[in-house]
């Protein structure tokens, strides 16, 4: 899939099944026009800090949201939210865990290493798709972000 | 000279190294021991250098010391045995000792004396120190037995966190799968299938949720005991405090009266009595009877411990039931009865052991149930009890 310039939802996941069932929910609610998906973790930093296979991107144009799944081939969901949150262009991204586990570890892991929230799908889908439209009208719609990207903002505001 | 025999305490082969600077001495205790049954090799020294020099090269099953010798004090062996890190007993063979001096010698580590006017003594007393150190070698094997056991049981502990993260995460991820695309299959076919496949597609969602709450619970038996819990001081009304306030909604409900009598402090991890006490709590009022529940918590030390009472008026347990409710996913009540997995209880008890205590229920059927639990009283006498106070669902949730 060629990415859209303007993506407002990056979305990591392996299971192409579990992709199509988060894809699903969020387009019922119509609260993204570009959701783009990557199906790993070296794949999402590489769209994060336009590298590799996305050498071609826009660093100003990050998305306004990633959910990310933490069990993750080549690169796990763990690795990709530290490299986000340590690099200064892409610490203000909001990231959003969105995951199975609801294990102590991971939850603590995550928090720590700066994650925004952290979601657990539920089993049932009808709460999976209450919970994707709750969190996607909070991050989309009712939460405020600067104007120009975050990498941009967080340069702004670290000025005196 | 060797004797052979079929008897296997006779003869036995014992290598001694004899302290010792009178040679008659020295002859007529080897005499002694070998007329004892002994099959006995033995050096003879006199210096502390000679015994060095012995005990460096050779390995004695005992060894015989003259308490004062000119240039030595047979006591000092005990010395040399220390710096060389061996525990060869050592018996002081000697002339005038008084009662004292030998009782001395027997602190700092000899394990015997013998007097030479008394040597019949002298074959017992090696005969009981050469038991004394194969009970010890033995003892000390199985300490290095239960050490690797205890490595062994931390690998294997560390394997079922493995397990359990693998439970949580990867067993619910296909799970999560057939719930939701059968929940799909149920909207996109509306009206083109029968009641019976909507009944079935219920079903199927039904099991799914299911099996992930008991992946959940599973989970959370196992994370007791895992490593990384230190237990702090714990103010037990505090918990409870906590536990009130998680059930706020389900005392309303039932209209459940609670009284809590003071409650010690005591060392645990305090999500875990959280945890326990709820459970408790929880059961007394799930499992009502036609009374409104009233729950009464409290503990009274005995001895080194504290014993808890979570005494109720439900429905009570069946005296051949009382073993059985604490195991894992035993319930003895359908889902439509009463809801669970039949986990609760094998969660308390496996936080009341992991915590040294012990946990059982005094009831008969229809006649409430007394859930006890101990719990040592390492902080006992630090521990302040508060005043009585009575708590009800109506002051609890401010109706």
């Amino acid at each position: 899939m060629t990415e859209p310039i303007e993506v407002d939802i990056l979305l990591v996941e392996d299971n192409p099944d579990d992709l199509e069932l988060t894809l699903h929910a969020l387009r019922r609610e119509h609260l993204a026009n570009n959701i783009f998906a990557v199906r790993d973790g070296e794949e999402a930093v590489e769209f994060l800090f336009c590298t590799g296979r996305f050498q071609q991107r826009d660093f100003d144009h990050l998305p306004r949201l990633v959910l990310l799944d933490l069990k993750l081939p080549k690169l796990n969901g763990l690795e990709v939210l530290k490299r986000v949150k340590q690099d200064p262009r892409t610490k203000a991204l909001p990231v959003v865990v969105l995951t199975s586990s609801k294990e102590e570890r991971d939850l603590v892991a995550s928090y720590n290493l700066g994650a925004n929230s952290y979601i657990q799908k539920p089993v049932d889908f009808d709460r999976f798709r209450e919970i994707v439209k709750s969190a996607g009208l909070y991050w989309m719609v009712i939460n405020q972000r600067p104007l120009s990207n975050p990498a941009q903002a967080s340069r702004a505001a670290s000025q005196p | 000279m060797t004797q052979p025999s079929k008897n296997g305490n006779r003869n036995q082969r014992l290598h001694v190294l004899l302290i010792e600077d009178a040679p008659s001495d020295a002859e007529i205790e080897i005499a002694e021991l070998r007329n004892g049954g002994f099959d006995v090799t033995a050096d003879v020294v006199e210096t502390a250098d000679q015994v060095r020099a012995r005990l460096g090269k050779n390995s004695y099953d005992v060894i015989l010391a003259d308490y004062s010798l000119p240039n030595f004090r047979g006591m000092d062996t005990l010395e040399i045995l220390r710096e060389k890190n061996l525990y060869t007993p050592l018996i002081l063979v000697t002339g005038a000792l008084s009662s004292e001096t030998a009782v001395e010698c027997v602190k700092q580590g000899a394990v015997d004396y013998v007097m030479k006017d008394n040597l019949a003594r002298l074959v017992l007393s090696v005969r009981r120190a050469l038991e004394d150190t194969r009970l010890r070698q033995e003892r000390a094997r199985s300490h290095e037995q239960l050490a690797h056991k205890v490595e062994e049981l931390a690998r294997s502990n560390c394997d079922l966190e493995q397990f359990a993260y693998v439970a949580s995460h990867d067993l619910q991820e296909p799970l999560r799968m057939v719930a939701a695309y059968t929940q799909l299959l149920a909207e996109r076919y509306r009206g083109k299938l029968d009641i019976t496949a909507d009944r079935y597609i219920g079903y199927a969602v039904e099991g799914a949720t299911r099996m992930q709450a008991l992946l959940e619970d599973l989970l959370a038996f196992s994370r007791i005991g895992r490593n990384g819990v230190t237990p702090t001081p714990i103010d037990a009304n505090t918990a409870i405090e906590e536990v009130l306030k998680n059930l706020a909604f389900t005392l309303k409900e039932h209209n459940v009266t609670i009284t809590c009598n003071p409650l010690p402090t005591i060392l645990a991890d305090r999500f875990q009595m959280v945890q326990l006490f709820q459970n408790l709590i929880g059961n007394a009022i799930k499992f009502h009877g036609k009374q409104p529940p009233n729950v009464t918590i409290s503990a009274e030390k005995h001895g080194e411990e504290w014993l808890f009472s979570i005494f109720d008026n439900g429905i009570g347990i069946a005296v051949e039931h009382k073993e059985f409710i604490f195991k894992i996913f035993q319930r003895l009540h359908t889902r439509a009865e009463y809801p669970g997995n039949g986990v609760g209880l094998a969660i308390c008890k496996k936080i009341v052991e992991h915590n040294g205590g012990r946990i059982w229920v005094d009831s008969e059927l229809g006649h409430g149930s007394n859930f006890r639990f101990t719990f040592p009283a390492a902080l006992a006498d630090k521990a302040g009890k508060k005043e009585d106070y009575e708590l009800s669902a109506e002051n609890l949730v401010g109706r």
